[in-house]
């Protein structure tokens, strides 16, 4: 994921954690509940991944989880699951745009 | 309660449309071809861990949309009353029109979420729908629950690709790894465009047939794709299905 550093730098995404589809902690920027997000989001993504699996959906590129106020992008690459945490929500289409254009597979 | 899924199963793309409550029971449900009760109970089950995850982290979540490769998961809080929480979920593939998508779900959420707090649907049971394609089916039991880690162990130990979620009749099939399963749900899935409903059936039928340890393998896929073929009488459809089984 080397467009991670021009995609955190955008300033409706507030943090992003990098875990894996096992929920471990990998790195995190401006995010100090990290460890807590990864294992959240890891074990999301694992959910997503086995519901496509059943469903024969194929294989999950990404998830936007969106509320009232703040929303979040779970972007996978291989075993890595990328959150990006966005405020406000609406700007989230905005954020999934980008990572669609800057991060092969996403498109 | 059906017509408000028929709404969204006549968006082109929408291959599924089901109300999971907070028990993991189809409130409601409404499928195409390989997308029976069996199978989206299944999956409605694995997507309330996520939800329930989620909720971990954002409580007040409104919407997820999971982008795949061969297609989408959108799904759509229904809140909560008569005691429970539910959820709306369609299943597509990629034609899908996502701004399309978005109003129809948003008007039949709102349609749902009427017809649940007005006590048009029983709360407190599963409501009977059914697939607007095939037999009612009766209410089941509760789907297992198992983690998504769990299932990784049992596409990796063998067991049966049936107990993965995909028919209630489709019985003692083995698969040894991810890979085979997705291809066998993706094969079932081209396999009904011409035979219909029955597709699981053929398909372990087939493997049986190739394997008399009911395995599949990776290894068994052209003599399956070349199996199953020979089982469509229509020659037109036949060369469908060879051709989107290339691509498989």
């Amino acid at each position: 994921m080397s467009a991670l550093s021009t995609i955190v730098k955008l300033p409706e995404v507030r943090g992003a954690v990098l875990g894996d589809l096992t929920g471990v902690f990998l790195d995190a920027v401006r995010e100090k509940d990290g460890e807590s997000i990864a294992a959240v989001m890891g074990f999301v993504a694992s959910a997503l991944v086995q519901a496509g699996e059943q469903l024969g959906l194929g294989t999950l590129r990404r998830a936007a989880l969106c509320g009232d106020a703040r929303a979040a992008l779970l972007v996978l690459d291989k075993k890595h699951v990328l959150t990006l945490k966005v405020e406000p929500a609406k700007a989230l289409p905005g954020v999934e745009k980008h990572v669609e254009t800057s991060i092969p597979g996403q498109g | 309660m059906d017509s408000i899924l028929q709404g969204l199963l006549d968006l082109s793309g929408v291959n599924a449309a089901l109300v999971v409550d907070g028990s993991g029971h189809l409130a409601a449900f409404l499928g195409k071809a390989v997308y029976d009760r069996a199978l989206c109970e299944q999956a409605g089950a694995t997507l309330l861990k996520a939800v329930d995850s989620l909720q971990l982290q954002q409580e007040d979540w409104e919407t997820v949309a999971a982008q795949f490769t061969d297609g989408k998961l959108l799904l759509r809080s229904l809140g909560a009353s008569g005691g429970t929480t539910r959820f709306l979920v369609v299943v597509a593939d990629a034609t899908l029109n996502p701004s399309f998508a978005t109003v129809a779900l948003r008007v039949a959420a709102n349609k749902l979420k009427k017809a649940f707090e007005g006590g048009g649907v029983a709360a407190a049971s599963p409501v009977a729908s059914q697939s607007g394609f095939g037999t009612p089916y009766p209410a089941p039991a509760a789907a297992p629950r198992s983690g998504p880690s769990e299932s990784a162990a049992v596409a990796n130990t063998g067991v049966s690709w049936s107990k993965m979620g995909s028919s209630v009749t489709l019985t003692g099939i083995t698969v040894n790894d991810p890979a085979s399963a997705t291809f066998l749900s993706r094969c079932t899935k081209e396999l009904a465009r011409a035979v219909g409903p029955m597709s699981k059936v053929y398909v372990q039928e087939a493997i049986r047939r190739l394997s008399p340890e009911a395995t599949y393998t990776m290894a068994l896929r052209a003599k399956l794709v070349e199996d199953l073929a020979a089982q469509i009488e229509d020659g037109t459809d036949r060369d469908q299905f060879l051709r989107a089984a290339e691509k498989l």
